[in-house]
């Protein structure tokens, strides 16, 4: 199992050192990119996480309710990041037929209502099952 | 740590998450260095011609499991988040161990994030994409496996400990987020999803219902008068009219034109096979092939065919595409389409083929 472990760290390390000798040259533009997702999560998007679900603790006294709030919370900012880089678009290539020519705004808010009716309703269905469970 | 008191910041959720998010990265750098190889193949290597929608198949999983992996690798970071808080106990294993963490992050990261806005064609970066897009992939492939080796005793404890109700609910959210952002995406490689796939970064639109990449505006390419198609080899040469072209016997296939950005649209195209034009013009057929395009200065301007793909009776200078001439968006007056390539390496208003010695 060590012998096992030590030869997997090895190759890994092998593996990630040839990608940084291949990222060297790239770090002085690329480097803000590389280090801006650690930093982003950790002190913006964990931290706005941990806020949310210690409001929702508050607000939302029922765990069944709460869980079915939170999960549609979380698909939501899901959609929502997914979509930023077809919204904004800095920096973009020369207009292209068939790129970025939907109506991603509509689209978003049609999967929005479904997803927030269908999480409505999976809640009412938790509820009711729980209920039956212990009358 | 007081703050964190929910039961999913434990191992039985994090190696659970862990897994499908090993897998995701492990199909997303799999498949990168196929597409990688296709498109700047080492001698050694040989890209099949079949089946004809395989590049297609593979560079859509590689966008797939990239967008798969964006809520995973979510969910597994706040599964851990307290332990970024901990204090060290070893102080040179933890600072090693924290290190190799700190790589992994910001690799899987940037590899995300940068697919994400090159998928959309926009690039808020000074960095060359491909390259380096590349070369942290084998970071974060190489730190992914250093994670799994220091971790193997904690991940086998995660899976031994039962997850209950409040971490299955948790599980249960992050398996939809992934799904939902899948079946979002999904639809630029997947046809019967285009409808639903409102994230989808391409609409099956376009002139002669194909999108288009590079325009003939964008590309800056002006088709000459007197136009023609130079096929040359070590020793010879010949040149052909647009009607001398059409005058050969014609081949119509049904090929998918896959983009290195995952999206995919198969068309009829029509044209005359290249194994044919160079028999022809009275050529060999089993070198590889460089086409060059009227357009002068984009990195795709030329492209080259191996031996496989030329030979290959389903490789077409394409004259014609779904019953219609060629827009000029679409590459008029003649185009290269070949099965099981990648679309910027199907070249758009070829002017020269130059057989190779």
């Amino acid at each position: 199992m060590r012998t096992a472990r030590t030869l997997l760290a090895a190759t890994g390390a092998g593996l990630a050192g040839y990608g940084a000798w291949l990222l060297w040259p790239r770090l002085p533009t690329a480097w803000t990119w590389l280090v801006a997702g650690p930093l982003l999560h950790d002190l913006v998007v964990a931290p706005l996480v941990l806020l949310t679900g210690l409001a929702a603790r508050r607000l939302v006294r029922h765990p069944t309710y709460r869980t079915w709030l939170v999960r549609a919370l979380t698909v939501s900012a899901i959609l929502l990041l997914i979509a930023v880089p077809l919204v904004w678009r800095p920096r973009p290539a020369p207009p292209n037929p068939g790129l970025q020519d939907r109506d991603y705004a509509t689209g978003l808010a049609i999967w929005l209502a479904a997803l927030w009716l269908g999480a409505l309703l999976g809640a009412l269905a938790a509820r009711r099952r729980d209920r039956r469970r212990r009358p | 740590m007081k703050l964190f008191r929910s039961p999913v910041h434990a191992p039985a959720v994090s190696a659970r998450i862990g897994l499908w998010l090993g897998i995701a990265f492990g199909l997303c750098f799999l498949t990168g260095l196929a597409s990688h190889a296709a498109q700047h193949p080492p001698g050694w290597f040989v890209w099949p011609t079949r089946p004809v929608s395989l590049y297609r198949v593979t560079q859509g999983v590689h966008v797939l499991s990239g967008i798969a992996a964006i809520p995973l690798l979510l969910a597994k970071l706040w599964a851990v988040y307290p332990r970024l808080f901990e204090r060290p106990t070893r102080l040179l294993a933890d600072a090693l161990e924290r290190l190799s963490i700190l790589v992994l992050v910001c690799a899987a990261f940037f590899e995300l994030a940068s697919g994400l806005f090159n998928v959309a064609q926009s690039y808020p970066w000074r960095f060359f994409f491909v390259e380096t897009h590349y070369a942290a992939g084998w970071v974060a492939a190489g730190a992914l496996v250093v994670h799994i080796a220091v971790k193997l005793p904690r991940i086998r404890a995660g899976w031994g400990e039962r997850a209950d109700a409040e971490r299955r609910a948790f599980l249960r959210t992050t398996w939809l987020a992934t799904g939902a952002a899948v079946l979002a995406t999904a639809g630029v490689t997947v046809p019967v999803l285009r409808r639903i796939s409102v994230l989808a970064w391409r609409s099956p639109g376009g002139p002669q219902g194909l999108p288009v990449n590079r325009t003939a505006a964008a590309a800056g390419v002006q088709v000459p008068e007197g136009w023609r198609l130079t096929v040359a080899w070590p020793g010879g040469s010949a040149a052909f009219t647009l009607a001398e072209l059409a005058a050969l016997d014609q081949r119509t296939a049904r090929l998918p034109i896959a983009c290195v950005e995952g999206w995919s649209a198969t068309a009829e195209w029509t044209g005359v096979p290249v194994r044919d034009l160079l028999v022809a013009a009275g050529a060999r057929t089993d070198r590889p092939v460089r086409v060059s395009s009227l357009e002068r200065a984009g990195l795709y301007a030329t492209s080259l065919l191996p031996p496989a793909h030329v030979a290959d009776p389903l490789t077409l200078l394409a004259l014609r595409v779904n019953g219609q001439t060629l827009s000029p968006d679409h590459g008029y007056p003649c185009r290269v389409i070949a099965p099981s390539r990648p679309g910027v390496l199907q070249t758009k208003w070829v002017t020269r083929l130059e057989v190779q010695p």
